[in-house]
């Protein structure tokens, strides 16, 4: 690595954490001001109005607004994000315990999207103008545009209720336990669980790398290049692999890092379809619940991850490609 | 030049108009006697399908009596802040107190929601002021005999009749479902305003083939398996399994003894307490008086603050020997076997004495811990939580009421049709948490022979509050018109489908014991709703809307 890449990077790790920082305060401000009042949860017929003093007090509601942000900001620097007030628990540790399932679900799905797209938008690329072109294109585009929560309770009413192919809802059968998540990604229980989320998730997911690379593809394939490997006679598969693909995949990884920001929306309406126990549906109960430390933590924590796979895919540009370069000219 | 006057004329009408807030062509006196724009805030109909429509069929009806009427959803989060902490502010609301085990007694319901003493904070949410009814609530409260203390209950329920705080809609049911081929019907057990999902199900339902397994659903997640801390609905079945409680409400609805082999009242303010002997906590070590006062005195202390009003008026507790405890109270307090015994989760000391005072000096109380394995000393062990996804319970049978199943498993299903059909497919043989549209329910149990679906009457009701610190509604006769002009047989059959009775008392009728009989009816009638408000000196403009009496003139803004 030159120094000139060295130093490209570390300006790239500086304006993250800028956009951390803009993004953590957005956060703190836009939940204070939505409507709404975090002691709402406890509304009953037993709750007086001195243990209303007593939770506003506990929650830290009571101190100033530039107390109570700085103190969030201490909090989410040293990675303890505070405690929740509707589990009453640290929202570390919330968040961990259903990090590696969201992390599962998505990564699983991104990857199958992508293997699956590209694949297939470099098929229909090469036989373009053919029957499985005119009826692929259509289709991918179809499963594309449905609501992923339609095209998931398709896929539960056929495979679950009436073929009882897979189970509805969440990781595992009722009473069984994964004690490592190694474990867990081998059992057969946890991957009938996974087959249905992950494949509504897929049907979302795959119209973006497959478009991309078709007419990516289309462009690359009239290169003078590819020209030059058919007058040498090449046979057609390997001009397709390993000369046209090859190039047409780069603005394919740009995409990636979009397709990453783009998931973590999908994968909050999937969790809550298939009841998978993730960062999705913790993220819209605090939401509801007004529970400020766990859904600032939970956003931020999906905040970054977007912002490291846009830091990733750039990285990954220059490797693919050469003739780009980090450094400033 | 005329012309221009003639403009100049017509804009000045029209500011003046808009000054006054009215149209033109009304006099001054008549438009501030008229009753201003009442808005009715209810849930959004995706939210709340039921309330939303009863509020819509209940805005009709007060339109017919002139009134302009505007129902504005808004989601809980915002509803519950607005009708909760700005009490000057909202006209009416639609509400609804859900069925619990301890509202089997009608203490709770009668004396918080309408007492003058939580007005400013507290459930009185609607700022009904009674002095009289104070009285009788109070009254109710302190008779430890059970005639009298039933006497001053209709009495109250006959107070609140006639003063129509509240216009009451229905006693919902609640449905719950079960497969049979799994679960002998025999032995499910439908409590009296609970329905099938209780605890008596819970330890009497006998499996009839190889799966002994219970698996349930909740929509919500399980926030923490707390003895001392009242936290979500779910967590409450959860809790009320593996800790027991010297009472139970019975499936009759009244106290019954439990871990107290049983009680006898010395005097109004003395209660001796036998234990039940051979008690064990799930660790194995034996469950003991200073256990059970321990688990009372707690939350006197700082650090229990959820469960502190429920021990205040306990003024002592003595063992008279190793099986016997004396409370002693600082005033009469005749539901006490059901808001007290029935409600404290007896905890074993060893475990929580030394985990309360790690908290000594800390801000934190005794809801921000959660032990790693509960343990308690009721009829489940607790053997797993997957935070989202399940708590798996197991049977224990060392208990004197052990459970006939083997394991109870909750599941947290997020997706109401998915919960349907985990019920079809087996993923679930008891469906304990279903807000869906009941017809959808019942459908599906007659396609399917195996599924059996119960409806019981619950103890909680619907209803629709009036802001009693703001005119009309501090006017009685005026809420009483209101009942009377809202279709309330059309609201329980399009509303809620048919699924609920008319509701005539915060009592549900579900509770025979406590239900007053005889209670005025207020039939749907717009022409004598009319004749009430014109008896009591209200009148219609030109327009037909609604003028206040002759003396009493609008002095406040819409509603925002």
């Amino acid at each position: 690595m030159t120094r000139a890449s060295s130093r490209w990077i570390a300006q790239r790790l500086a304006q993250m954490l800028l956009v951390l920082w803009v993004i953590a305060t957005i956060l703190f401000l836009i939940f204070r001001l939505m409507p709404g009042n975090p002691l709402v949860a406890y509304i009953d017929p037993n709750f007086t109005a001195e243990q209303q003093r007593a939770l506003v007090h506990e929650f830290g509601l009571a101190l100033p607004l530039w107390q109570q942000y700085l103190l969030y900001l201490k909090a989410s620097a040293t990675g303890h994000m505070g405690q929740s007030f509707f589990y009453h628990a640290p929202v570390a540790q919330l968040v961990w315990e259903t990090l590696p399932n969201t992390l599962i679900l998505t990564g699983g799905a991104v990857i199958v999207a992508y293997l699956l797209g590209t694949a297939a938008g470099a098929f229909f690329a090469w036989r373009r103008g053919a029957a499985a072109e005119g009826i692929g294109i259509p289709l991918a585009l179809a499963a594309r545009a449905a609501p992923e929560f339609w095209v998931g309770m398709i896929l539960l009413a056929v495979f679950s209720f009436s073929l009882r192919w897979f189970p509805s809802s969440g990781t595992a059968s009722p009473g069984v336990q994964y004690a490592s998540v190694w474990q867990q990604l081998t059992s057969p229980d946890f991957l009938r669980h996974l087959a249905l989320p992950l494949a509504t998730f897929v049907l979302y997911l795959q119209g973006l790398p497959l478009l991309l690379m078709r007419s990516s593809m289309l462009d690359v394939m009239e290169e003078e290049f590819v020209v030059m490997a058919r007058m040498k006679g090449l046979p057609e598969r390997r001009i397709l692999l390993r000369h046209a693909a090859r190039n047409a995949l780069l603005p394919v990884a740009t995409a990636f890092a979009l397709v990453i920001g783009y998931s973590l929306g999908g994968d909050v309406v999937i969790e809550n379809v298939f009841s998978w126990p993730g960062l999705g549906r913790l993220l819209v109960k605090a939401v509801a619940s007004k529970d400020y430390p766990l859904a600032q933590g939970a956003f931020l924590l999906i905040a970054a991850v977007a912002i490291l796979m846009n830091l990733l895919a750039d990285l990954a540009y220059a490797w693919l490609d050469p003739r780009v370069s980090y450094a400033k000219r | 030049m005329r012309a221009q006057m003639l403009r100049g004329a017509f804009v000045f009408a029209v500011i003046a108009a808009l000054v006054v807030g009215t149209g033109p062509g009304r006099t001054q006196a008549q438009a501030s006697r008229q009753v201003r724009e009442l808005v009715l805030v209810t849930w959004p109909q995706a939210a709340d399908p039921q309330q939303y429509e009863a509020a819509r069929i209940a805005a009709e009806g007060m339109r017919k009596l002139g009134l302009k009427v505007t129902v504005r959803p808004m989601p809980w989060e915002q509803l519950s802040d607005y009708v909760w902490y700005n009490r000057q502010k909202w006209d009416m609301t639609t509400w609804q107190m859900v069925g619990r085990p301890e509202r089997s007694d009608p203490d709770e319901i009668l004396v918080n929601l309408f007492s003058s003493s939580t007005a400013k904070d507290g459930y009185n949410f609607i700022g009904f002021i009674d002095p009289a009814y104070d009285e009788v609530a109070q009254a109710q409260r302190s008779a430890t005999d059970p005639e009298r203390r039933r006497k001053l209950v209709y009495e109250a329920q006959r107070m609140l009749a006639e003063k129509q705080p509240y216009t009451f809609l229905v006693n919902p049911k609640s449905l719950y479902a079960y497969n049979n081929q799994v679960w002998d019907p025999k032995t499910i057990v439908d409590q009296k305003g609970i329905g099938i999902k209780n605890f008596w199900t819970f330890i009497q339902a006998t499996p009839k083939g190889a799966q002994k397994d219970m698996v349930l659903n909740a929509q919500d997640p399980v926030q923490a398996i707390n003895p001392l801390y009242i936290s979500g609905k779910v967590d409450s079945w959860v809790t009320e399994l593996i800790w027991d409680r010297l009472v139970r409400i019975g499936p009759d609805g009244l106290p019954r003894p439990w871990a107290a082999a049983a009680y006898t009242w010395v005097n109004p303010t003395t209660l001796d307490v036998t234990l039940r002997s051979g008690m064990k906590w799930h660790d194995g070590r034996p469950v003991t008086a200073e256990d059970v006062i321990f688990s009372f005195m707690a939350p006197k202390g700082a650090k229990v603050p959820m469960y502190k009003p429920f021990v205040a008026n306990i003024a002592a507790i003595k063992a008279l020997n190793a099986t016997t405890l004396r409370f002693t109270l600082d005033r009469p307090q005749a539901a006490f076997l059901t808001s007290t015994l029935g409600k404290l989760n007896l905890v074993p000391r060893h475990v929580w004495e030394p985990m309360l005072q790690s908290l000594e000096g800390k801000k934190e109380n005794a809801e921000s811990l959660q032990e790693r394995t509960p343990i308690g000393s009721g009829p489940f062990k607790f053997v797993s939580w997957t935070r989202g996804q399940e708590v798996v319970l197991e049977a224990n049978p060392q208990h004197w009421a052990a459970p006939r199943m083997h394991r109870w498993i909750l599941r947290t299903v997020a997706n109401v049709e998915a919960a349907l059909g985990g019920l079809r497919n087996g993923e679930l043989n008891f469906l304990s948490d279903y807000l869906g549209d009941p017809q959808v329910l019942v459908r599906l149990s007659r396609q399917d022979p195996r599924i059996t679906v119960v409806a019981s009457t619950d103890i909680g009701f619907q209803f629709i509050a009036y802001n009693e610190r703001r005119p009309p509604f501090n006017d009685p006769v005026f809420r009483k018109a209101l009942s009377m002009a809202i279709d309330r047989t059309m609201i329980r059959l399009v509303a809620y489908k048919g699924y609920g009775v008319l509701a005539d008392s915060p009592v549900s009728k579900a509770l025979e014991f406590w239900h007053a009989p005889g209670l005025p009816q207020l039939p749907y009638s717009v022409q004598a709703a009319r004749d009430l408000l014109k008896k009591a000196g209200y009148d219609w403009d030109s327009q037909g809307r609604l003028l206040y009496p002759a003396n009493q003139t609008e002095t406040l803004e819409v509603a925002r």
